[in-house]
């Protein structure tokens, strides 16, 4: 029992926040924070350049910002410099200007990390932006995306973030993702379904594939993300990457990865 | 008079003692003491816009609790915002509208084009005089002002108020084009330009012209 | 107390040898250490036949027990979780808003419909659910689900509180439940519906309220 669900490590989860005294905080053009949360639910990003946004996510600005969709002309160097994966385009914006650009997700918590020189996996419907010193790529596990370089990303949770160090097993749908540790296992735990009880269980019918079943086992040095759901956030697609000779799962198992995008999930309370 | 207050972050605690507020219907949650409930409909300062304006067509309906005692309103989890109004005006979505002071007078005001672009039909609720409001959002709402140096832009899906001396106006926000530069539709936002307070949710609505 | 509140929608339990923990089947999140679940179709002291009595009134949530020497976090749909420490007393709530509970604990069920007279019997009607009510009596921590989080209300013999059935969580202490209605409030929702109704405890106890008037 040593291993403790601590508090997040240095750098990592949204500020605290003293409880509310007297009225609403009234924000203005310059006392935003810069690229830090205004509340846990809202990001600020300081805006000088360029930041990648996964579409629908902005939800105020001042300043003077563009937005571009992916393929438009100018900004083609920047994309191909921090896009390798074979993104759906139409899910992604480049922000472009100066000011501050308040990020958030459907109430979801939101949480900033900062990479440097180091590589995060995340799911690809938690992942709201990211600054372009970041290149994001494709993970092999099905529906996650891997962040590498120096940087910072924003990320939607449902319930703050836990970080946990390994070795630990996971319910696959309360991974956020994982830093620095090799990629996690499958685990299925037979006992579950042993016995008297588990026999009645698998002719009943009675509950169902679960978590307890099935875990993603974590190994080695790293740290994990966690949030409360079984409701998964909507996943976005991550697109297909063609099959080759050594692939893993084949030429029918490579297609998609997410869920597709579109769609929006059910709130988070 | 009757005091608001939060419990917690998501219900709102009303004392009455022999005074009333307006209240969405049905968000009452808990309440001590005695009280009394009436329904209000069509009639009285412009409710018959809360009533009849939602383009869901599912009418909204405000009721009247007088008492004394406690009374606790709570609207599906949604994050409560407080409001004092010392005589100016506040607009606000009528979905987002959850408690007023019975002191408070509440409308309708035509909203032209942004409204439109919700699905919200026309027509925003206004709420005037000297008192407490109290605001319901999808996660709290974050309070901006708005200075005739630093207009603001909203996705309309995340509006929720304002006060103050604003003009709004739509403004295009990006073009979508494939990366085989066909267009693929645009998306709006509302910019609010003077003097005034805006109030933004941490999530948004389905909309028609937002998405970015 | 065995349970941790680590943010508001996950709950940390340790188990140690001997200290059993049940609860609702899928609601594990993560675990660390050598940890075994097994579904109970019991839920543990119940026995078959309350279980069977309980299938009847639908109050029937799959439960799992939880076994072994590490920490399990639980969390179920994304709702909110709220820990209450029992030191003895006993605590009433709907079986499908238990997240998870120490074995510690001694579970029952109760006739709602016995205490009240009709209000059991509209509370189903209102809730969907049956006329039974799930007892935890002991010592020990209870994580109970609530959508948007719960807050407690004190009831004392001069201040009874009413609450809407539909935002209704749990209670514990020695309260009196009973239906009642405020003036013009059944004018107000329409005459024969189950909402033309509150429940109004009385007594000394607690009360414990959603901020939704939204079932799970």
């Amino acid at each position: 029992m040593s291993q403790g669900f601590g508090p997040p490590p240095p750098g990592f989860g949204p500020p605290q926040y003293p409880p509310g005294a007297g009225g609403p905080v009234v924000h203005d053009a310059h006392t935003l924070p810069a690229d830090d949360n205004v509340n846990p639910y809202t990001f600020s990003v300081h805006l000088d350049g360029q930041w990648f946004l996964q579409r629908g996510k902005m939800i105020a600005y001042y300043g003077q910002i563009d937005f571009h969709g992916l393929g438009h002309g100018p900004l083609d160097r920047l994309v191909a410099s921090s896009f390798h994966s074979p993104l759906h385009a139409a899910q992604w914006v480049v922000a472009q200007g100066r000011g501050r650009m308040l990020l958030a997700d459907r109430a979801f918590d939101i949480n900033s990390y900062d990479l440097d020189q180091g590589n995060l996996t995340i799911r690809s419907g938690n992942l709201l932006a990211f600054s372009p010193g970041l290149a994001l790529k494709q993970s092999i596990i099905p529906g996650f995306l891997t962040l590498i370089g120096t940087g910072k990303f924003v990320a939607a949770s449902n319930g703050a973030v836990v970080f946990v160090e390994p070795p630990i097993r996971v319910d696959p749908q309360a991974l956020v993702g994982w830093a620095d540790c090799p990629s996690p296992c499958h685990h299925y735990d037979h006992s579950y379904l042993r016995g008297v009880l588990g026999g009645v269980r698998m002719l009943t019918g009675l509950g169902g594939l679960s978590g307890e079943e099935h875990q993603f086992e974590f190994a080695g040095a790293g740290q994990v993300l966690l949030q409360s759901s079984e409701t998964l956030m909507d996943g976005i697609d991550t697109g297909s990457v063609p099959w080759e000779p050594g692939m893993p799962g084949g030429p029918e198992g490579m297609a998609g990865g997410g869920r597709g995008p579109g769609g929006r999930g059910p709130l988070p309370f | 008079m009757a005091l608001f207050r939060l419990q917690g972050s998501r219900v709102l605690a009303v004392d009455l003692t022999d005074d009333a507020v307006k209240a969405r219907n049905g968000s009452m949650v808990a309440y001590t003491g005695k009280m009394t409930f009436k329904r209000l409909t069509g009639g009285g300062e412009g409710l018959r816009g809360l009533v009849t304006r939602r383009v869901t067509g599912e009418s909204m309906t405000v009721m009247e609790v007088k008492g004394f005692g406690t009374c606790f309103f709570a609207e599906s989890a949604a994050e409560i915002n407080l409001v004092r109004l010392d005589g100016e005006k506040l607009y606000v979505e009528a979905s987002n509208l959850l408690c007023t002071e019975a002191t408070l007078r509440t409308g309708t005001s035509f909203t032209g084009l942004r409204g439109a672009s919700e699905g919200h039909g026309l027509f925003t609720t206004t709420v005037e005089g000297s008192g407490q409001a109290a605001l319901t959002s999808a996660g709290p709402a974050v309070v901006l002002r708005v200075t005739p140096q630093t207009p603001l832009s909203v996705d309309p899906g995340a509006y929720v108020a304002h006060t103050g001396n604003l003009r709004q106006h739509f403004q295009s926000g990006v073009n979508w084009r494939t990366f085989a530069g066909e267009a693929s539709g645009e998306a709006f936002q509302i910019r609010f330009e003077g003097d005034g307070l805006v109030y933004v949710q941490p999530s948004e609505r389905v909309t028609v012209g937002g998405q970015i | 107390m065995a349970f941790t509140q680590l943010t508001s929608k996950m709950v940390r339990a340790d188990v140690a040898p001997g200290q059993v923990v049940f609860s609702q089947r899928g609601a594990m999140l993560a675990y660390t250490g050598q940890v075994t679940f097994t579904p109970s179709i019991t839920g543990g002291q119940g026995g078959l036949g309350s279980m069977l009595g309980r299938r009847i009134a639908h109050e029937a949530v799959p439960l799992m027990t939880v076994e072994g020497h590490g920490a399990v976090m639980f969390g179920h749909g994304g709702h909110h979780a709220h820990v209450v420490d029992l030191s003895g007393e006993t605590l009433y709530v709907e079986s499908d808003r238990l997240l998870a509970f120490e074995g510690s604990l001694e579970q029952g069920t109760m006739f709602m419909g016995s205490q009240g007279g009709v209000m059991g019997v509209i509370r189903g009607q209102v809730t969907g659910q049956g006329l039974f009510t799930t007892t935890l009596t002991g010592y020990g921590s209870v994580a109970v689900l609530a959508h948007g989080g719960v807050f407690e209300l004190p009831v004392t013999p001069q201040a009874a509180v009413h609450v809407d059935p539909q935002a209704y969580v749990a209670h514990r202490g020695d309260l009196r439940n009973r239906l009642s209605t405020a003036v013009g409030w059944r004018e107000m929702v329409g005459r024969g519906s189950g909402e033309s109704f509150q429940l109004e405890l009385s007594g000394s106890g607690t009360v414990y309220v959603q901020a939704s008037e939204e079932k799970l």
